[in-house]
C-alpha cells in the first residue's frame, strides 16, 4: 500500500460523520494502517469515547471537532490543512428537503472550503448503490459502475437516495469545474454489528406480517468492516481520481438463504414468500392508487423501486478489486455469523 | 388564478407546496430560500417557474397575491413585513412571531394595507376539530366551555427532530425565547384561545426539564410544562406539554354546562359526553355501549373520508383546509378562518408561559 498511497502516514486526514456506523470503522481502519493524524468531524461527540480510546492506544494524534457542515465556518475549521477527506456524513431524514440539505448543501460547503486550500489530494465521497436505475437491466443482468444513474427519485419516493444522487452530482460538478480530486464509492447494503435491521431487500413487515421478497435474488451485501476497508483504500490509492467504485462483498447469499439462516440463528417468525411478478403488480396498483388519490397514500411502493430493490440482477465488485486491490477480508459466511450473533444478542436484550 | 410564492424551502415548504398544488385556482409561481440550492431543488421537484435566493428579488419580480413564509421563526416578522409592504397577503407558519409585540405590528400593518395575514395553526382544522366546532356552534355544550383540558405533547423518540436538536447546541430552536416550546405549543394553545373571552387571561405555568433530558446531560431545554389559564368570564383551562407521556397525546376536552366533548386528534375521534343519568346498573351497561357506537361512527367517518380520497393524514387535511379557507377569505373577502384576536391571544398566553419559564430556569440555575 505504502508505495501507491497518495499521502504520507503523517498527513492529516479528515473524516466527516466519524462517529457514525461506517465512519467509526473507517477511523479504526486508518489507525490500523498506521496513519497518525486524524481529524474526526462530528455533530456531537457523544459516543466518541471508544474512538478516543482507540486513538490513545495507537499513539495517533486524534482530534474531534464538533460542528455542523451547514456552517461555512465549521467547514473551514474542519478542512484546514487536510490532505484527504473521507466524507461520510449524510442526511438521514425522511423528507426530500432534509436529505437534500444535509447531503447536498453540506457537501457543497465542505468542497468549497476544501478547494480554498492547497493540500487536498483526495475527496472521497460516499454514495449508495441504490442510486442506479435498474429499469434497463434485464432479469439476470449485471449492475456495475457503467450502469445509468436513476433520475426519478421523486417517483421512487426515496428521499435518502435522492439526496445521495444529488450529492454525487455536486461532487462531479466540482470535479469538472474546479478539478476536485474526487473518488465516489457506492456501497451496497452495509450490514454488521451496530445495525440491528434486516434490509428491505429481504422483505418488509409494513403490513404486520413479514413479506419475504426477493426469494432467489442475491442481496448486494457488504460487511461493515469490509466496506470500511474499501472506502479507506479508495481514499488513498494512486491513480483512481474521478473513479466510481461499487462496494459489494463476494459470495452474496440469496434472500431465501439469508432469511433461512436468520430464522435458524436469531429468531423464528412467520413470513409469506411473495414472487417478484406478484409484488411488481402490487407496487403498480399502489402507484396507480396513489396517483388517483392525489397522494392520499404516498407512492412508497412503486414499480421503479420494485425494480431497484427486488428485480433479480447480479452485482460486480471487479473494479474495486482490480483498481483498489481490495479484497473483502471477512468472508461472507463469517460476516453473516458475526451479524446473526449480534442480532441474537439484541433480540435477547429485548426479552 | 391566485399567484402564490413561498419563502423558506425546507420541509414545511414541501408540505405547503403539495397542498397548494391540490387547490383549484392557485398556482405557485415562485419560491425563495437564502440557500439557492434549496430554492432550485423545490422548484425542480414541484415544477415551479422561478426561484430566488432573495425575498426582495422574488417580491419585485412578480405581483404575488399570497406568500407563504415557512422559515424558522426568528425571520417571521421581518419577512412578513416585507411581503405586506410589497402588497402580498401572508400565510405565516407557526409560531406566528417571536412575541406579541411583533404580532400586533404585523396585524396592524396588514389591516392598514387592506391585506390579510394568517397564522399556520392548521391543527385547528383536522376533521375531528372541524366537527367539534360545528357541535359547539350548534349549542351542544350549552354555551361556551366552563373548562378545557388540552394535551399537546411531543415525542423525543422522533429521531428526525430530536437527534438534530439535541445534537446541535446552536440549533435555531434553542435560540427562540421559548426554545423548544415556542416551536411546538402554539397549536395546543390556540385550541384553548379559541374559546377564551377577553384579551388578558391569567396564566400560571410550571416549567421544568424532564428527568430523561437531565439524564442525558441536557439541562438547557424545558420539555415539561403544566399551565393553568383563567379568562375574564372565569372560563378555565389546563394545558399540558410533555415529552415523556406515552402514547403521545394530542387531545382537547371541552367541559360545558349541558354536555362535554373529547377530541382525540391523533386518531381523529370525537366523543360526545351526553349529560344523561341512567338508573341503577343501567349506568354501567348503556354508556359503554353508547361510547362503542360513537367509536364505530368515528371509524366509519374516517374510512368514508379515506374512500372518497378526502382524508389524507389529519395534518395534511388540516393544512389544505386552512390554506383553502385563507385563499377564499382573500379572494372573496370572506372572514379569516382564524381571527386576529385568536392569533394575538395565543401569542399573549405563550409570552406569559415563556416569561415564567425564564424564571424557572433562573431558579434552577441558582
Amino acid at each position: 500500500m505504502d508505495h501507491d498511497c497518495i499521502i504520507k502516514k503523517s498527513d492529516l486526514i479528515l473524516i466527516t460523520g466519524a462517529n457514525g456506523y461506517i465512519g467509526s470503522r473507517v477511523f479504526k481502519t486508518l489507525i490500523g494502517y498506521g496513519f497518525t493524524r486524524i481529524r474526526c468531524f462530528v455533530r456531537s461527540s457523544r459516543g466518541s469515547s471508544q474512538m478516543q480510546r482507540v486513538g490513545d492506544t495507537s499513539q495517533a494524534e486524534v482530534e474531534f471537532i464538533e460542528g455542523n457542515l451547514l456552517s461555512r465556518d465549521d467547514c473551514l475549521r474542519a478542512v484546514d490543512g487536510v490532505s484527504v477527506i473521507y466524507h461520510l456524513a449524510a442526511g438521514i431524514g425522511k423528507s426530500f428537503p432534509d436529505c437534500f440539505l444535509n447531503s447536498v448543501v453540506t457537501t457543497r460547503n465542505l468542497i468549497e472550503s476544501a478547494i480554498q486550500g492547497h493540500n487536498l489530494k483526495r475527496f472521497l465521497n460516499t454514495s449508495s448503490i441504490a442510486v442506479y436505475s435498474n429499469v434497463k437491466i434485464p432479469h439476470g443482468g449485471l449492475l456495475d459502475e457503467t450502469c445509468d444513474i436513476d433520475t426519478k427519485f421523486v417517483e421512487r419516493c426515496e428521499a435518502y437516495t435522492y439526496g445521495k444522487a444529488k450529492q454525487d452530482e455536486i461532487v462531479l460538478e466540482y470535479g469538472h469545474k474546479n478539478n476536485l480530486p474526487y473518488v465516489i464509492v457506492r456501497p451496497g447494503v452495509v450490514f454488521g454489528p451496530g445495525k440491528a435491521k434486516i434490509t428491505d431487500r429481504i422483505g418488509t413487515d409494513t403490513f404486520g406480517v413479514f413479506l419475504h421478497l426477493g426469494l432467489k435474488n442475491r442481496i448486494p451485501l457488504t460487511f461493515v468492516d469490509n466496506c470500511a476497508e474499501a472506502i479507506v483504500l479508495a481514499g488513498l490509492k494512486k491513480g483512481v481520481d474521478g473513479q466510481v467504485f461499487n462496494i459489494i462483498d463476494d459470495d452474496l447469499p440469496t434472500s431465501r438463504d439469508f432469511l433461512k439462516l436468520y430464522k435458524q440463528k436469531v429468531r423464528r417468525f412467520f413470513s409469506i414468500p411473495i414472487p417478484y411478478p406478484v409484488w411488481f403488480c402490487f407496487c403498480a396498483l399502489w402507484e396507480k392508487y396513489s396517483q388517483w388519490s392525489e397522494g392520499q397514500l404516498p407512492p412508497v411502493f412503486n414499480r421503479r423501486n420494485c425494480e431497484v430493490y427486488w428485480k433479480r440482477i447480479n452485482y460486480s465488485n471487479k473494479k474495486a478489486k482490480e483498481l483498489l486491490g481490495w479484497q473483502p477480508k471477512v468472508p461472507m459466511q463469517e460476516a453473516l455469523n458475526i451479524f446473526f450473533d449480534y442480532m441474537k444478542d439484541e433480540e435477547d436484550k429485548k426479552k | 388564478m391566485i399567484q402564490v410564492g413561498i419563502i423558506g424551502c425546507g420541509k414545511m415548504a414541501d408540505c405547503h407546496a403539495f397542498q397548494i398544488q391540490r387547490i383549484t385556482g392557485a398556482e405557485i409561481v415562485a419560491v425563495c430560500d437564502k440557500e439557492p440550492l434549496m430554492a432550485r431543488d423545490i422548484a425542480e421537484r414541484f415544477r415551479i417557474r422561478d426561484y430566488f435566493s432573495s425575498a426582495e428579488d422574488m417580491l419585485s419580480s412578480a405581483k404575488l397575491d399570497i406568500v407563504h413564509i415557512t422559515t424558522p421563526p426568528p425571520s417571521h416578522y421581518t419577512l412578513a413585513k416585507l411581503c405586506i409592504e410589497a402588497g402580498s397577503n401572508v400565510y405565516l407558519e407557526k409560531p406566528f412571531t417571536l412575541n406579541t409585540s411583533e404580532a400586533v405590528r404585523l396585524i396592524n400593518l396588514a389591516t392598514e394595507r387592506n391585506l390579510k395575514i394568517i397564522a399556520g395553526h392548521n391543527a385547528q382544522f383536522t376533521p375531528a376539530m372541524v366537527r367539534m366546532r360545528e357541535l359547539v356552534r350548534d349549542g351542544y355544550l350549552g354555551g361556551n366551555p366552563i373548562h378545557m383540558e388540552c394535551h399537546y405533547c411531543y415525542d423525543f423518540g422522533d429521531e428526525n427532530y430530536a437527534k438534530v436538536l439535541l445534537g446541535d447546541k446552536d440549533h435555531w430552536v434553542r435560540k427562540l425565547p421559548g426554545s423548544l416550546l415556542q416551536n411546538i405549543i402554539s397549536h395546543g394553545i390556540s385550541k384553548i384561545a379559541e374559546f377564551l373571552v377577553g384579551d388578558n387571561p391569567e396564566v400560571i405555568a410550571l416549567c421544568f426539564t424532564s428527568t430523561f433530558l437531565k439524564n442525558i446531560g441536557e439541562n438547557d431545554i424545558i420539555d415539561e410544562v403544566r399551565v393553568i389559564i383563567k379568562d375574564e368570564n372565569s372560563t378555565t383551562a389546563y394545558f399540558t406539554f410533555s415529552s415523556q407521556i406515552k402514547p403521545v397525546p394530542h387531545q382537547l376536552r371541552l367541559y360545558g354546562r349541558k354536555n362535554s366533548l373529547i377530541v382525540d386528534d391523533d386518531h381523529q375521534i370525537l366523543i360526545r359526553e351526553d349529560n344523561r343519568e341512567y338508573k341503577s346498573y343501567a349506568r354501567y351497561f348503556i354508556p359503554p355501549f353508547i361510547y362503542a357506537s360513537q367509536n364505530i361512527g368515528n371509524f366509519a367517518k374516517n374510512f368514508k373520508g379515506f374512500l372518497k380520497k378526502e382524508f389524507y393524514t389529519a395534518n395534511d387535511f388540516a393544512l389544505k383546509t386552512l390554506i383553502e379557507s385563507f385563499y377564499l377569505s382573500v379572494s372573496r373577502k370572506e372572514p379569516l378562518p382564524i381571527s386576529y384576536r385568536e392569533i394575538l391571544l395565543t401569542s399573549r398566553i405563550m409570552d406569559a408561559i415563556f416569561q415564567q419559564m425564564g424564571q424557572s430556569i433562573n431558579d434552577y440555575r441558582k
